[in-house]
């Protein structure tokens, strides 16, 4: 039977490479990717799991790293916004975000990035209304969402 | 030079046309056109900087320990458990705080000038969460455990939650000053009394309240805070939105020269004016990095942010009586105002006179009246929030007008633009001496009802009634005033030694060419590399890739003047004003130095395409940037000793204001003037008073538009900014002191699904006084919040014709009102002839 | 937004776990994590040991027993109660409702099990289940029993699950001919309740549950009893639910006084029952 310990030897995938770490159970899936991996474009905006700026792809799906202990993600593939070009060529989301104006800080993108990358890859021609759907849980303090929605309708190739 | 100053505005003898030079707009190249911005490809791929991003080697993380109480005396600390436990570095108490510090300068004249604000508290604690005591450890967990180990004993005093409460002074909360009154002023122009006395009514309003908020900017304050020993020096990686500012409060109280203070900021997650006050943290950071002599690290937590970082202004207007004659036409109004600052004024002085840029708001009465107190509270302390001080005024006068037309019949879009200053009159001088610079309001406001389809409205009003819906409609008009003249703190102190404005930039020609600029901004997400690089690239002939703008802003390396920073809507007049009169010298001398070499006269030569060439001249006749760059970096020989080319310039836009005058309290004190008219339709349920936006639309005008998409997305957000104010953000107290709104969850901001359809709408009405013919714009004024207030109780009208009273109308507050609408009519007198 | 030292483990089958919790003081079940992470990032609880369910693929599906109960294993997350073919057959209003909970991030990690046994009263799944006449099962390291849901919500983060006790699963009755709704009034779209009510009209009766007002769900048994024999007409229901909100007594805060809060239970119960009756087959 399995028993009860401070800390755990995780080996997870992220961003494609894998990666083996021992690592405390208290410790935050967010502060793994960002302290102990040094991927710091994934980011903390609150402490109540309420404004998604922390982000990621958890076998596909969006998550909020904040919510999640590191230790959860054994076994997992795991997906930050420096995994969607690593070889910096953009993807056509990303080009998207820079041509329709949908960052100005740039602090909520690489949350906004991961949940629209994920909407796309399972509904490629999303509405308005579906785009605000699954950004639902991402705050923006700077841009009112507007061009937000409007990038990523365009990446799925419609809007005007 | 931007403007040559006008005799009459030195005078300041009554309202004349002002003077100024024809605004130099140049020729449409790259300004003017929405370039997709250069930030982005960095944001896009998380390869941005921001300060928790950086490491250091050996560093150390910071915890507060903060005040459960509002308002107690610190009995004692204990701190030896914490330092016991492994991977602890050090804390910091209060007393150490009062021993190595001096307390921070205060603004104000007596009473709050006497107020002692130390980095942490000393002896007394005044707000709930306010920092009593810190500790530094090997791990953000550890400095966390190691916070729980610190023993505060605490001695519960009364708590003050209310302004009104606050003013009786019989609890106080600065013993130093022996008043909860940090200041008290009145303004008087012209002459309010007559105007009430000839006016054929009189509205009374008994009282309206500004509620407090703020932008909550995603990312978090904080500091990377690094120590040299040898120099005394220290390194701030951090987030200060106006480094300036910081280093004149910090400074004094570290006992240190304004240059051992070194502001580093990259990319910052948004400011709004909530990262102007963060000095007292820092200055605990500065001393817990000298004192345990490794860098130390603090990030600021949401709670902590909405507990005890920076709340917007929260003000009462009481008393408010308006004169108006039969026809509509407003005469003047009084009014006495309570502002309340919270536990420490620091900024927010400034906001006893920061509204009266805009005393009139949009209207042309000449008779105003405003008494105005500042009090202490024991509630977070207020500092700068986007609007800053000018919004709540702007809603004030946005509240009054539509009580007016509701109490005496009038129709809100004519009697708004009977009120209007017309465009025939810009630019415009307040009662107060405020030069309004260009605008057409009416024009604005005809272009926000097309965009909102106003002739519709009866017949919405009708189909949304079969619905078991209340339609409204609202009008919010506001001005967004940037480039301030710091003079005005001689209002609220004569003897603080600011005034005017400035702002720097540095230009070069890099040893092969590159183009590089320098700006002393400190950018939050208003897309500065990209403007900066339009604005050099038309004057240079050369495209805005040729032009490398460093990011962000660091004190060492980057020029900047004592006003330097990003805040206040003036980065288009002064940063970029910097930036073109720093460009205008490169470019002249690289002008004369083509000429030298080409062997033609000066005015033969033109930058075009990245070249100084002959115009019409032979292919050959032509100098790349490059060979500009070589000659005088490494190939200088040839040049005759009398001409010294450095191809590299700083400039200080230095704005010019006429002067302040004390007594009268009248003076220039900004520069422009953006318009923004907003309307919006909502529904509201009237069995749960929820209100939802059906339709929305806000039009600007901010003068030349250097990049209308940029322009557009700061609309966009002032706008989500007011909607989530007007509808469901506020930071409310309960009577211990307690903030019932310290999340997101109990503060809900907008989110995706809750944004009406917007529609958006631009005129440009250039500034005659701006260098660029651009005005500062990224406030927003709040239009939001004034246009749903005058939607929701327009929409009230049919349903017992409640008067909106709070700037914050969540459903509860909405259903009160339906349930009892007397209660706030009650609040409204009108005394006719 | 930082824990407290814990153990964490992670057992493979439902026995294992169930030992853990049984046998170590202060462990708790760990399911989705989106309350208890939460809870323990501000400290204001910190249990010793997190027993993570997420290996026990027993627990995460969702099937029909042998008499037609729709049966939903306790760490199914909401984004699979979305998706769930099986769901939208048997009683979509779980669905319904389930896609409305907070945001994609959210429901792709919490659990129809978490969601009931927090029982915080802002929580959708308890009210509605309880107006769905759904059913418990919990094991214990020596049995295992069911308790049908008016017995299941006992308090605030309170349930009928005890120490060393794990949910396993909850089963619904699937609708046949009944219709079910669910109304209330939130913080911002799709954010907190502040007042909820479910409802289910079917031709045995009424029954509706009201979320925010107490601790644990509230039976309206009053405004069921006037609903007896009813044409289900807007004015019937409206005075049916008159009286409704004096028998509450639900907390006063800063987005509700008790008073208006007593008004929205009415409101939402009308709207709820209003949006059930029409979709009863039939009606």
């Amino acid at each position: 039977m399995a028993t009860p310990a401070r800390s755990r030897a995780i080996s997870l995938e992220i961003n494609g490479e894998q990666i083996e770490m021992e690592v405390p159970a208290r410790r935050l899936l967010v502060h793994f990717i960002r302290d102990d991996l040094g991927l710091t474009g994934t980011h903390v905006g609150c402490d109540t799991g309420n404004c998604g700026a922390c982000t990621v792809q958890l076998d596909g799906e969006p998550v909020k790293s904040c919510m999640m202990l590191a230790v959860q993600a054994d076994g997992a593939r795991i997906a930050t916004v420096e995994g969607l070009a690593p070889d910096g060529d953009l993807t056509a989301l990303q080009r998207a975000f820079n041509e329709h104006h949908a960052l100005q800080c740039g602090y909520c993108t690489p949350g906004m990035l991961m949940s629209a990358s994920a909407l796309l890859a399972r509904n490629p021609h999303p509405t308005e209304e579906e785009v605000r759907y699954a950004l639902q849980g991402n705050i923006c303090r700077c841009t009112g969402y507007v061009n937000i929605v409007e990038a990523v309708v365009a990446a799925g190739g419609g809007g005007a | 030079m931007t403007t040559s100053p006008s005799n009459s505005l030195l005078q300041s003898t009554g309202s004349t046309a002002v003077e100024t030079e024809k605004p130099v707009v140049l020729e449409k190249g790259y300004v003017g056109q929405s370039i997709p911005r250069r930030e982005d490809k960095r944001l896009v791929q998380g390869q941005g900087t921001f300060f928790d991003d950086v490491r250091r080697h050996g560093m150390g993380y910071v915890h507060f320990v903060r005040s459960p109480y509002a308002h107690a005396r610190i009995l004692s600390i204990d701190v030896s458990k914490a330092l016991e436990l492994e991977g602890v570095y050090g804390t910091i108490t209060g007393d150490e705080v009062a021993i190595h510090t001096d307390p921070f300068f205060e603004m104000s004249v007596e009473p709050g000038g006497l107020i002692k604000d130390y980095a942490l508290a000393v002896g007394k604690v005044r707000h709930m969460g306010e920092p009593v005591a810190a500790v530094c450890a090997a791990t953000r967990e550890l400095a966390r455990d190691a916070a729980e180990l610190i023993e505060v004993e605490y001695d519960p005093l009364p708590v003050l939650v209310d302004a009104e409460e606050a003013l009786k002074d019989e609890v106080v909360l600065h013993d130093d000053a022996g008043s909860n009154v940090v200041w008290s002023g009145v303004f008087d122009w012209g002459d309010v009394d007559e105007a009430l006395s000839e006016a054929d009514h009189v509205v009374k309003i008994e009282r309206l309240h500004f509620h407090r908020f703020s932008s909550t900017p995603l990312e978090c304050a904080g500091a990377l805070v690094e120590y040299d020993r040898g120099t005394g020096e220290w390194t701030l990686t951090c987030n200060h939105q106006m480094p300036g500012v910081g280093a004149i409060w910090m400074a004094p109280a570290l006992r240190t020269g304004i240059d051992k203070l070194r502001f580093v900021t990259h990319d910052i997650g948004g400011g709004f004016g909530n990262k102007i006050c963060l000095h007292p943290q820092y200055v605990v950071l500065c001393l817990m990095a000298r004192k345990l002599g490794r860098p130390v690290q603090w990030t600021e937590w949401r709670t902590d942010q909405h507990t005890a970082n920076a709340h917007g202004n929260e003000r009462t207007f009481l008393d408010i009586e308006v004169g108006v004659r039969s026809d509509g036409t407003m005469t003047g109004f009084k009014v006495r105002a309570i502002d309340d600052c919270g536990a420490f004024p620091r900024y927010e002085p400034l906001g006893c006179i920061i509204w009266a840029q805009v005393t009139p708001g949009l209207y042309g009465w000449r008779n105003i009246r405003v008494d105005f107190t500042q009090v202490c509270t024991n509630k977070s302390p207020v500092s700068p929030n986007r609007g800053y001080s000018r919004m709540q005024h702007l809603w004030l006068t946005e509240r009054i007008i539509d009580i007016v037309a509701s109490q005496l019949g009038f129709d809100p879009v004519e009697i708004r633009k009977r009120n209007y200053v017309k465009a025939e009159q810009m630019p415009y001088e307040t009662p107060n001496g405020c030069v309004y610079d260009s605008g057409d309001y009416a024009a604005a406001l005809d272009i926000a009802l097309d965009l909102i389809d106003h002739g519709s409205i009866e017949e919405r009003r009708e189909e949304a009634a079969a619905r078991g819906k209340l339609l409204g409609f609202g009008i919010g008009s506001t001005l967004d005033s940037g480039t301030n003249n710091f003079g005005q703190s001689t209002l609220l102190n004569p003897d603080l030694q600011f005034s005017g404005n400035n702002e720097a930039a540095a230009v070069k020609l890099d040893i092969f060419g590159e183009v590089v600029v320098t700006l002393g901004t400190v950018p939050q997400g208003q897309g500065h590399e990209t403007t900066a690089a339009q604005v050099v690239a038309d004057i240079l002939g050369c495209p805005p890739e040729q032009v490398n703008v460093r990011r962000g802003h660091d004190t060492w390396f980057n020029t900047h003047a004592g006003f330097s920073g990003t805040y206040a809507s003036q980065f288009a007049f002064t940063g970029l004003g910097a930036v073109k009169g720093a460009t205008e010298l490169l470019r002249d001398e690289m002008v004369k130095l083509a000429a030298f070499v080409l062997q033609a006269p000066e005015e033969a030569i033109e930058l075009a395409d990245g070249m100084a060439r002959i115009k019409d001249g032979p292919e050959e006749a032509a100098l790349p940037f490059m060979a500009l760059g070589a000659i005088v970096n490494a190939n200088n020989a040839f040049l005759p000793p009398d001409f010294n080319p450095t191809l590299n310039h700083r400039y200080v836009c230095r704005p010019y204001f006429g002067m302040v005058d004390k007594e009268k309290k009248t003076g220039q004190l900004t520069l422009t003037y953006a318009t923004q008219i907003h309307a919006a339709v909502v529904e509201i349920d009237p069995e749960t008073g929820e209100v939802e936006i059906v339709d929305y639309a806000a039009v600007d005008d901010c003068g030349v538009r250097i990049n209308p998409q940029i322009v557009e997305g700061q609309v966009h957000g002032a706008t989500a900014h007011a909607i989530g104010a007007a509808l469901s953000e506020n930071f409310v107290y309960d009577e211990e002191g307690t903030l019932l709104t310290a999340n997101f969850y109990d503060y809900h901001v907008p989110h995706a699904m809750d944004m009406p359809p917007l529609k958006t709408g631009a005129m440009e009405s250039p500034s005659p006084v701006a260098p660029l013919g651009a005005k500062g714009m990224g406030e927003g004024g709040g239009g939001g919040i004034h246009c749903l207030c005058a939607a929701i109780q327009d929409a009230l009208r049919a349903a017992g014709k409640a008067i909106v009273y709070d700037s914050c109308n969540p459903p509860h507050r909405v259903w009160s009102m339906l349930q009892d609408p007397e209660a706030t009519r009650a609040n409204v007198e009108v005394t006719s002839k | 937004m930082l824990l407290r030292e814990v153990d964490y483990v992670r057992p493979s089958t439902v026995e294992e776990a169930v030992a853990l919790l049984s046998g170590h003081e202060g462990a708790r079940a760990l399911a989705g994590g989106q309350t208890i992470v939460n809870v323990m990032k501000s400290r204001a609880a910190a249990p010793d040991v997190l027993v993570d369910l997420a290996d026990l693929e027993e627990l995460s599906t969702i099937g029909f027993s042998s008499d037609g109960l729709l049966e939903i294993g306790a760490m199914v997350t909401c984004a699979q109660l979305v998706n769930s073919s099986e769901v939208d057959v048997a009683r979509p209003i779980l669905a319904e409702v389930a896609a409305t909970i907070a945001d994609v991030q959210v429901r792709n990690r919490g659990t129809v099990g978490g969601n009931v046994c927090v029982n915080d009263p802002t929580n959708h799944l308890p009210p509605l289940l309880v107006a769905l006449g759904a059913t418990f099962t919990i094991r214990g390291q020596e049995s295992e029993r069911t308790v049908p849901a008016d017995e299941f919500f006992l308090g605030v983060y309170l349930t009928a699950v005890g120490e060393g006790e794990l949910l396993t699963k909850v089963s619904v009755p699937p609708s046949n001919d009944a219709g079910d709704g669910f109304a209330g009034v939130t913080i911002g779209k799709h954010g907190t309740y502040i007042v909820d009510a479910a409802a289910t009209v079917s031709d045995d009766g009424v029954r509706i549950a009201l979320g925010c007002v107490a601790a644990a769900p509230v039976r309206a048994t009053g405004m069921e009893e006037r609903l007896a024999g009813s044409d289900f007409s807007e004015n019937s229901v409206k005075a049916a639910a008159e009286g409704l909100g004096a028998t509450l007594d639900p907390p006063s805060d800063v987005h509700g006084s008790a008073h208006y809060r007593r008004h929205l239970a009415e409101v939402s119960a009308v709207r709820a029952v209003l949006q059930a009756a029409g979709r009863r087959k039939g009606a």
